[in-house]
């Protein structure tokens, strides 16, 4: 029997997968209530860019607190080949996620051979270096007065299967980077960057393929944003805050595994607007806290807390992308225990 | 025979050390070579240039016909010549299938489920297929040394470079581990330059030997002359025993 998908991919995978994405993309036929409609899109976005970080700091071990860096740029090349030159929203999402991803490249490559902390820190510089120059190029963005789209409230019902689409393409990326053997190189990376060198893995182009496909994926989201919210301004877009919010999915879901931050994402979302409803201040500090109770307790975040749960039964789940003795840890903190790697003996 | 891989002249500087002067040896096709040396002598240096981890100061490696000097290491890895670690370097979060699959995809030119089969095999030909599911943290150190072999294997390389692969293991160990480099040799065909200090293995196994002393090329000769060697024993035991 001819193979139609590669051998890496469980069909179980591609079935969950397909299922989930058509309850999902049938469901606003059977409400219509807008306000869990916009829910759902905006987790789908955050979905998207929670995954796309996590390809940089999860598979390859370089946690980047600079990422709305990206994720600002593609929203305001996106908003400005709009309203300026009249693009259409798709075609001005690619370029957005092109500019990005070279701009990723431009900062990423030199700064890629830093390794763990020192690459955060690096990260830090850029996305706070990216933010003043953008919110002083008034040409690009509108200056801190930000800039603004026509509203199309028919558009912001549609990009629901839009977000939907894109969250799809993430996880099958996610998948694809995690199973395959080029992904696996990835993990191989992480784990000793000279060792993968001896057996043939080429880092300096792995890092930097992975670093364009990520800033790309950021500059795609922010593209999404802007459509959607139809005003964006660089304090918000490129704020340290949402740098901090993709590092945040993705501990607490898991990082370094396929779906976690996807599910990082949802209770991001859902945490950040039932918070900010009712006690504005105190959501970043209980952020916080949550942050140093997973680092503490659960370094494999829901993901590992689900294998704690249901391992004995199904050792090997997929997502089992971090395991013991993980080189990356001083860059995460994040140590989890051999023994739940190992599994049932 | 023809050299399957060879260092002309090799010199490593480390500012004012030398960890290796002028060093030339050659690896003949189906060879066993061993280079040997009191601690320090520069050994893993020697190979470390070979695999192209680190570039050399001065000389030149070729890989048959082919000059290698000062290509990146992973470059070199899938040319042909490939190394272990002398303390193994397992990839923690991978399993050892996965392990094997990496070098097997990099470097074998095979594609997604060729590069699956080739790991198998090999994990298969260093006996730990069993375990290939399981992680690198389980495994005893010979079973690490193993993976590493395997690891280096799925390369699938022209000529293997091991350092000290016997060492550090128990004796029932040892002993497999020299019936699995000949049959490295034997079944695979690949040329083998080792790094061992256990000399039983080394006189075992080895065709030919070359000695190492403070980066230099001491002596080269049959494994039983080796030891004979005056200057090898001095190397080794000071002047008074040469």
């Amino acid at each position: 029997m001819k193979r139609v998908l590669p051998v890496w991919v469980r069909p179980r995978a591609v079935l969950v997968a397909g299922i989930g994405a058509a309850v999902l993309a049938l469901l606003p036929f059977f409400h219509s209530n807008r306000y869990w409609h916009n829910q759902i899109t905006e987790t789908m976005l955050a979905v998207v860019a929670a995954l796309a970080w996590n390809w940089l700091g999860g598979y390859l071990g370089q946690v980047s607190f600079g990422h709305a860096a990206m994720f600002g740029l593609g929203g305001f090349v996106a908003a400005r080949f709009q309203a300026s030159l009249g693009l259409p929203m798709i075609p001005a999402w690619i370029v957005a996620g092109i500019v990005a991803g070279l701009y990723a490249l431009v900062w990423g490559h030199p700064t890629l051979r830093l390794r763990g902390p020192y690459f955060s820190i690096a990260t830090i510089g850029v996305g706070e270096a990216t933010r003043l120059i953008c919110t002083y190029w008034v040409w690009l963005t509108g200056g801190s007065s930000g800039m603004s789209l026509p509203v199309q409230i028919q558009l912001k019902y549609q990009l629901y299967w839009y977000a939907l689409a894109l969250a799809l393409l993430a996880l099958a990326a996610s998948y694809a980077l995690r199973r395959s053997p080029l992904g696996l190189s990835l993990l191989a990376i992480k784990s000793d960057v000279d060792a993968a060198g001896d057996v043939g893995v080429s880092s300096v182009r792995l890092q930097d393929l992975v670093l364009f496909i990520s800033g790309m994926t950021m500059g795609i989201c922010g593209g999404f944003y802007a459509s959607y919210y139809s005003f964006i301004e660089p304090g918000d877009m490129f704020g340290f805050s949402r740098s901090i919010s993709f590092v945040l999915m993705g501990v607490i879901g898991g990082i370094g595994t396929i779906a976690g931050p996807a599910v990082g994402a949802l209770i991001y979302v859902l945490l950040r607007n039932a918070l900010l409803a009712s006690y504005p201040q105190l959501y970043l500090g209980l952020y916080g806290l949550l942050l140093i109770l997973v680092i503490l307790f659960e370094p494999l975040g829901l993901t590992g807390l689900f294998l704690r749960v249901f391992h004995r039964k199904r050792p090997d789940l997929g997502v089992t992308g971090v395991a013991a003795e993980d080189s990356a840890a001083p860059a995460t903190g994040v140590t989890p225990a051999p023994a739940e790697q190992r599994g049932a003996k | 025979m023809t050299a399957i891989l060879r260092a002309e002249g090799l010199s490593k500087r480390f500012g004012g050390l030398k960890a290796n002067d002028n060093v030339t040896l050659a690896l003949e096709e189906r060879q066993i070579l061993g280079l040997i040396g009191p601690n320090g002598a520069g050994k893993t240096t020697c190979f470390s240039m070979l695999a192209g981890s680190i570039p050399p100061s001065a000389g030149r490696v070729f890989l048959g016909e082919q000059e290698i000097t000062g290509l990146p290491a992973f470059r070199v890895a899938r040319a042909g010549v490939v190394r272990t670690h002398q303390i193994v370097r397992p990839f923690a979060n991978l399993t050892l299938m996965e392990n094997c699959t990496v070098a097997a995809a990099q470097c074998s030119g095979r594609d997604d489920a060729g590069s699956r089969e080739l790991a198998r095999e090999m994990l298969q030909f260093v006996g730990l297929e069993k375990r290939r599911n399981e992680y690198p943290g389980g495994l005893t150190l010979a079973g690490r040394k193993k993976l590493e072999m395997a690891r280096a294997l799925s390369c699938s390389p022209k000529a293997l470079l091991l350092d000290e692969v016997i060492a550090g293991v128990n004796p029932v160990e040892a002993r497999d581990m020299v019936t699995l480099i000949r049959r490295i040799r034997d079944e695979k065909g690949i040329s083998i330059l080792m790094i061992e200090h256990v000399m039983a293995a080394v006189m075992s196994l080895c065709e030919h030997v070359v000695v190492l002393d403070a980066g230099k090329l001491i002596a080269a000769g049959a494994p039983k002359e080796i030891v004979q060697n005056p200057a090898v024993v001095e190397a080794y035991l000071g002047k008074k025993h040469a």
